[in-house]
């Protein structure tokens, strides 16, 4: 109480909290103050540049920027006087007379023009614009006008240098794109070195269109074609939703107008604080494609079941017929029933999406299960983190994350291994860049240079494949050099000795060697990560990925558990999910071995509760996972498959052996938005709701239950997942009914432990709850494990790893190591984002990337068309040089049809996660023949 | 490997421009052993600009690349300063010299937009590029020039062709003290005195306090009062050197410095150690090739005869920008950045470089801190006029005979600077107007000619001051208008371009000034006013002060 300093605001005694600021205190009182370069939202700093919150201190002789002064006690401070107006008016004058009149500029409701609007001011007749003296003459000129990136716009004749588009471009997302270049009357927002926005670094974040209060730079969806003018000027509604990409779970509120997004913005969500990524701001409207499907189609009776299924969506009825409702869902659930009657259960399977709702994918594998009565029923999850998932199981009884990514902000140490969030997690790497600008120690380990390790104190590119060496390594050094937590171990940890024991061999100096890292190195970090008062790890694909994915994961976890540094705020294990949903999917029981909350199919007791809860039996044994499925296909087991907003066709490895699998199945039902490559095996296709469509729940990787509500009315005769997986089961003889989305929450979260007290309403009312909550009053706790584990005695588990080579290491014949992954801007298989206008324009073709000293060696080119071939297959793509591919490797993305890196991924699995190894095969790289030519395709 | 140039956006590497590994080796070679820290960025710039004669985009991008930079914190930082020429792709590297010829007050009223004109016409600009500069500190030899680093007083085109012609582009160093020549005399005895603490730092501050000296580099503030603020603050702290005289008219520091630069170096240390000081960064301007050498030798000697601890002077060059003469931009620039100058409070003896509480004085202001504590404080201020204490170094320069640095009461005249220190006016001169502090103090009528200099006073009390005690003296060839023109744009040219009352005003104030008709006085009043009030810094507060003079003190028929 003593600490507020007490101070007159326009002759009123006010007090001011430590910290605050004139501006914020005048806020708090009612009184806005006029603010331009001052970003009213979290994570800004303010500057005090722009001059237009100047108030006058008595006893002052200048004036003083309200947004930066911090009042002092007794100071008297008046936004009212004619000096202080005076002043501000002038500012605004003086800005304005450099613009295009108010409904000429690029963004006539911007702030600008507001408090300019209050002030009288729309211009300036008696100071001439400096434009007209640099340029002679009014308009567009090309120093400019930017609009080469293809979302924002940049028009810099409506340019304030306020400097609020580099803060959020370098202290807010933290990507360092955006500098003030030049000086005086010329300073200037510029992208890297003064280069055109869409040929510098720029990742189209767009927080700086967020950011900008006068619209120089702003978002090219809302103007007019030439891009130097806002066109849409009212919206129908705004809605506050989800993005519907990667697990992060950004808020967002989306604008609509005529039934079509418009605009996407950041919504102050606890994931994102109001920051998103290009493929949330920008990657909407695949919702609006004309591929959208709008009409059932079944298969005609004269096309084969061997198609190309990288034809395109022009040629769809070469193989399907548009039908009625009545007839497709008849044939749907006909075929499977069919099935069912002749062969039983054993012989369906169904694949759920992660990027669906909890609601829908509790039902998908309530159908399956109930149903289809087999177990045999698994979502991409298993091709991501199937591995952290089960080491975690086994480890400390959980398969989520035990802290959000935000806890970073709390962290001394922060290890990220074998994930690039920049790319397939921006918005949580902007809480890993800011914690490491202010200070924690970030440790990036990765074959593949990356974004990140720019802000890292240690960047460790360790040889593909040596994760475990590499792992070990670290252990042995905390084991040896003492700096485990003795009193941890005891109160929470078992099978410390038998670690000890099996990492005894791998010290630094032995493993420098495999790991291609130097044992110094590897020693600082691990006494970094052991000693920091709190260190969390944050892992991905890289990590997962693997036949030895499990013991990734497992020497993780001992990591963090021989030093306690899990169950506080800022330590902790987390793997980054990567779908939107993948969390929730996989806690609503979407995998072939667990009921939702993870509770096994083959414990007597709790089937026996399922079992008396839907009111039928259940198949007592855990059923196949996604490889395994397709294994069986080929092997004649099963017959029978619904496919949900899966694209197994594109996802799998070793694609053809997968599409042919496709193509074997007696009855294939899929229910999708597009006509993805998976699609064009089916017998039944059911167009289904898009996410801005959709309302469910959703779950971020952190444990945050949110609410996802629709924007827009769905397409054509399209309808709403929910109700097709309803439909389904009626005709398979399920007497289901549910009214509402809500009603299958509330079903759900009867049979979810870590979902009580978290009900439908309040996800509605508040938006998101992260679980477990202890109360419907109560927030839910971030961090998890506060006192040891949900394992059967209490404790972690530590499970020693041993050292395990990749199954297909290169030789002469294969000499190069492939791995695959993501790009920025396309999501998965590229179903949505490649039909996404923004992001398709961004990354438009199938790339392999390679470093240019090995392209040099090979006397290949950029831009190349190369062909990558392994023992599983041949594609070609387009040459990509990157430094960040370390010599050896070939990097490809997973998501272009036209060079579909999965054809050539060896699906060899995990032994316990059952997850292939995506991340290491042998491959080698030849230019194709007929080069040049046909790069222009 | 040649970088590639993509085709088609299809055929592209990773986003924006890649790093090529001839200029990352180039780089490379170029900072050696020196660290990578990011205040050390416009020192590593300069090394590029120095054997490259430019920055090539190729070569910061590798910079950024070594020194874990993004491009675009380069690229600002290379954009804002003068000296820095940034090529990109594609575009025409800068001959391989450089003249630059002074166009500020003194060198323009001499002739050098004549000289710019006929030097530009007289080389091949494939070999000669010929660039208008910023005041370069030689406003006695006016017009000033500089032939790549060779610093030319009183230039004429054929003597620039001469030096050109001849390969005359090295910096000339002055005969000056040496450090053992400077020893000899006593040297350093005071400055080991105090180390060893046989003389109190309370004493110090007292005797200085006693002395009336006042900060030189214009604000006027007391060292003693100083010390004691920045004392006051938790330490660590640092301390810095202001070297960046670049008030048009002045260039005192530089006379100092090119003759005993010592006794500066004695007194920061001196102050340092009252301040407890654990580095000195002595940020000098780029303009001075000759002082810079002075000074790398000179801190080298000290550190060699063991005076200073290797590295504990860290001299600093700066890059051509005005504005880092204003101090809390000099900690910026010294940090590595664009000179922007910082919102106050918090002040620097508060919050300085690197966030720690800083001392920072002027080059003359320490010049004086051991003859005034060797001889005492009174043997200085009785060199000042009544209420007036101390002597003043005062540039003086413009239409005197012998314009130069001469040393006079604080409290002089300018009447008595012209007459009894510099010889009177030129021949066929008459005394009409004089600028009492450089750019920023306002232009005064000779009717005015009678004002005692000094820090407030009666110059305060017509919105003027006497700053850098830069003395640029008018005669009746000479246009005031014209003069205020030159000026204002010497703020527009040198404003940082953060806030807008100046980067705005200092733009339009030219553009009414110069525009054709009766001056519209009441937008000049309005952009004075918003500049004055709303300025974050004293450049933008002060820039209006010639124009307010030109409204008020020389109407026609006042």
């Amino acid at each position: 109480m003593t600490e507020h300093i007490v101070f007159k605001l326009d002759g009123k005694e006010v007090a001011a909290n430590p910290g605050e600021t004139i501006w914020d205190v005048a806020k708090r009182e009612g009184n806005r103050i006029p603010h331009l370069c001052h970003v009213d939202l979290p994570g800004y700093r303010v500057d005090g540049n722009c001059r237009a919150c100047m108030v006058e201190v008595k006893g002052e002789r200048v004036l003083t920027a309200s947004c930066i002064r911090r009042p002092t006690k007794g100071m008297e401070v008046s936004t009212q006087s004619e000096r202080a107006a005076k002043s501000r008016k002038m500012v605004f004058e003086l800005l304005a007379s450099n613009m295009r009149p108010r409904d000429e500029g690029p963004d006539n409701q911007a702030a600008f023009w507001k408090w300019a609007e209050s002030m009288g001011i729309a211009g300036s007749d008696r100071y001439a614009s400096k434009f007209d003296a640099r340029d002679h003459g009014h308009g567009h000129h090309e120093a400019t006008h930017d609009v080469s990136n293809p979302a924002i716009a940049v028009n810099l004749d409506a340019c304030i240098s306020c400097g609020a588009c580099v803060r959020a471009c370098r202290e807010v997302q933290v990507n360092d794109v955006i500098g003030m270049g030049l000086r005086g009357s010329h300073a200037v927002p510029v992208f890297d070195i003064h280069d055109p926005m869409g040929l510098s670094t720029c990742v189209t974040c767009g927080e700086c269109v967020q950011a900008c209060p006068t619209g120089a730079l702003y978002e090219k969806s809302l103007m007019d074609k030439t891009a130097t003018q806002r066109a849409v000027q009212k919206f129908d509604k705004v809605v506050n939703t989800l993005c519907p990409f990667c697990g992060v779970g950004c808020q967002t509120s989306v604008a609509v107008k005529d039934n079509r997004i418009v605009q996407v913005d950041g919504r102050n969500g606890y994931a994102n604080e109001n920051r998103l990524c290009v493929k949330g701001r920008f990657g909407f409207d695949y919702v609006a494609s004309p591929e959208r499907l709008t009409k059932p189609l079944v298969r005609r009776d004269d096309a084969p079941r061997n198609v190309d299924c990288t034809k395109p969506y022009a040629e769809r009825f070469d193989v399907f017929r548009e039908a009625t409702w009545e007839e497709a869902l008849a044939r749907a659930g006909a075929g499977l029933k069919k099935i069912l009657d002749e062969r039983g259960g054993k012989a369906l399977s169904g694949f759920g999406s992660a990027k669906g709702s909890n609601e829908e994918a509790y039902l998908f594998q309530k159908l399956v299960r109930t149903g289809f009565e087999t177990n045999n029923v698994d979502h991409c999850t298993r091709l991501c983190h199937a591995s952290s998932v089960a080491a975690l199981m086994e480890g400390i009884g959980s398969g989520a994350v035990s802290a959000p990514f935000n806890a970073a902000m709390d962290a001394e140490c922060i290890i990220v291994i074998g994930a690039r969030p920049t790319v397939n997690h921006p918005v949580a790497a902007t809480f890993f860049k800011q914690a490491a600008k202010r200070g924690a120690k970030l440790i990036v380990m990765d074959p593949r240079g990356q974004d990140l390790m720019r802000h890292a104190t240690h960047a460790l590119r360790f040889k593909p494949g040596s994760d475990v060496a590499l792992l070990n390594s670290l252990l042995h050094t905390i084991i040896t050099e003492e700096l485990y937590d003795a009193d941890y171990i005891r109160e929470h940890v078992s099978g410390f000795e038998a670690l000890k024991a099996k990492v005894k061999d791998f010290s630094p100096e032995a493993m420098a060697e495999v790991v291609g890292v130097e044992a110094s190195v590897l020693r600082d970090v691990a006494r970094i990560y052991a000693t920091s008062k709190a260190s969390i790890v944050f892992w991905g694909m890289g990590i997962s990925q693997h036949t030895h994915g499990t013991d990734n994961a497992r020497c993780l976890i001992a990591l963090a558990l021989i030093t306690g540094q899990i169950g506080r705020p800022g330590t902790g294990l987390h793997p980054l999910r990567g779908q939107n949903n993948v969390q929730g999917a996989s806690d609503a029981g979407l995998i072939p071995m667990y009921f939702p909350d993870y509770k096994s199919v083959e414990k007597l007791d709790i089937r026996g509760w399922y079992e008396n809860f839907w009111g039928q039996t259940l198949d007592p044994k855990r059923g196949l996972t996604v490889v395994e499925i397709m294994d069986a296909v080929h092997a004649g087991e099963i017959t029978g498959m619904y496919i949900m907003g899966e694209n197994p066709a594109m996802s799998d490895p070793d694609q053809d052996h997968a599409r042919d699998a496709l193509a074997k199945l007696e009855h294939l039902v899929v229910q999708d938005i597009f006509l993805t490559e998976t699609a064009w095996y089916a017998d039944v296709i059911l167009p289904a709701s898009a996410h801005a469509e959709k309302l469910g729940t959703f779950t971020n990787t952190n444990r945050q239950v949110q609410m996802g509500r629709p924007a827009l009315a769905l397409p054509g005769d399209a309808r709403q997942d929910w109700e097709l997986i309803v439909e389904l089961a009626r005709r398979i003889g399920l007497d289901w009914k549910y009214r509402h989305v809500s009603d299958v929450y509330t079903e759900m979260a009867a049979t979810m432990p870590s979902l009580k007290n978290i009900s439908w309403e309040r996800i509605d009312r508040e938006d998101s709850v992260i679980y477990p909550a202890k109360a419907p009053d109560l927030p839910g706790e971030e961090i998890a494990f506060t006192d040891g584990f949900p394992t059967s005695d209490g404790r972690g588990k530590i499970v020693p790893a041993d050292l395990l080579p990749p199954d297909e290491l290169p030789d002469t014949e294969f000499p190069l190591v492939l791995t695959t992954g993501r790009l920025l801007e396309h999501w998965h298989t590229g179903s949505m984002t490649r039909r996404a206008g923004v992001l398709d324009a961004i990354e438009p073709v199938g790339i392999a990337a390679m470093n240019p000293r090995d392209m040099h060696k090979r006397g290949l080119h950029q831009g190349d068309r190369i062909t990558v071939e392994t023992r599983r297959g041949v594609l070609e793509a387009i040459l990509r040089p990157d430094r960040e591919v370390a010599e050896g490797m070939v990097f490809m993305p997973f998501c272009f049809a036209e060079s579909p890196a999965n054809r050539l991924t060896n699906p060899k699995l995990d032994p316990f996660g059952k997850i292939p190894e995506f991340k290491y095969c042998a491959a080698r790289v030849e230019k194709a023949r007929e080069a040049a030519t046909a790069a222009a395709g | 490997m040649r970088p590639e140039t993509p085709r088609s956006r299809r055929e592209r590497g990773p986003k924006g421009r890649a790093v090529d590994d001839a200029a990352l080796a180039d780089v490379r070679a170029l900072l050696g052993t020196r660290e990578r820290r990011r205040d050390l960025l416009i020192e590593h710039l300069h090394l590029i600009q120095d054997k490259y004669g430019c920055l090539e985009a190729r070569h910061l991008r590798a910079l950024a690349e070594e020194m874990r930079l993004s491009q675009a914190e380069v690229y600002e930082v290379a954009s804002f300063y003068d000296h820095f020429d940034v090529v990109k792709e594609g575009e025409p590297r800068p001959a391989p010299v450089t003249i630059r010829v002074c166009e500020s007050i003194s060198c323009m009223i001499a002739g050098s937009d004549e000289l710019i004109e006929k030097l530009s016409a007289g080389v091949d600009p494939s070999k000669v590029r010929v660039v208008r500069a910023a005041c370069v500190g030689r406003c006695a030899g006016a017009p000033a020039a500089r032939v790549g680093d060779r610093e030319v007083d009183n230039a004429t085109v054929e003597g620039l062709l001469g030096d050109l012609r001849e390969r005359r582009t090295d910096a000339v160093i002055p005969k000056y003290t040496g450090l053992a020549e400077y020893r000899l005399a006593g040297g350093y005895q005071l400055y080991e005195q105090v180390r060893s603490g046989s003389v109190r730092i309370e004493s110090i501050i007292e005797t200085l306090q006693a002395s009336g000296l006042r900060g030189l580099g214009g604000a006027g503030f007391p060292p003693g009062k100083k010390w004691q603020f920045v004392r006051s603050y938790k330490g660590p702290r640092l301390m810095s050197i202001n070297g960046d005289e670049g008030e048009p008219g002045t260039f005192k520091d530089r006379w100092f410095l090119e003759r005993d630069p010592h006794r500066t170096l004695e007194g920061a240390l001196i102050a340092a150690h009252c301040v407890e000081a654990e580095r000195i960064y002595f940020y000098m301007r780029n303009e001075y090739p000759a002082v810079l050498e002075i000074l790398r030798r000179e801190i080298a000697a000290l550190e060699a005869a063991g005076i200073a601890p290797r590295g504990f002077i860290e001299l600093r060059r700066g890059a051509g920008a005005y504005i880092c003469g204003e101090e809390s931009a000099m900690i910026e620039s010294i940090e590595g950045k664009r000179g922007l100058p910082r919102n106050r409070p918090p002040y620097i003896a508060e919050v300085g470089i690197f966030g720690r509480p800083t001392l920072n004085q002027n080059v003359e202001t320490l010049w004086w801190i051991r003859d005034i504590l060797e001889k005492g404080a009174d043997w200085f201020a009785e060199q000042g006029r009544e209420g007036h204490p101390g002597p003043r170094s005062w540039s003086v320069s413009g239409r005197v005979k012998k314009p130069g640095v001469v040393q006079a009461p604080a409290g002089v005249t300018v009447r008595e600077l012209i007459n009894d220190y510099c010889g009177g006016m030129l021949d066929g001169h008459a005394f009409t107007a004089y600028l009492p502090g450089g750019a920023s103090g306002g232009i005064l009528p000779a009717s005015m000619g009678d004002i005692p200099l000094d820090f407030g006073g009666e110059l305060a009390k017509i919105g003027s001051f006497v700053g850098s005690h830069a003395v640029v003296v008018f005669s009746d060839r000479d246009d005031v208008k014209g003069a205020v023109v030159n000026l204002l744009k010497f703020f527009r040219h040198e404003s940082c371009g953060q806030c807008t009352p100046c980067r705005e005003g200092t733009d339009k104030m030219v553009t009414l000034l110069e525009a054709k008709g009766a001056l519209d006085e009441a937008a000049l009043r309005d952009l004075e006013t918003v500049m004055r009030d709303a300025s974050i810094c004293g450049l933008g507060q002060a820039a209006p002060n010639p124009v307010n003079h030109l409204l008020t003190l020389f109407k026609k028929g006042s």
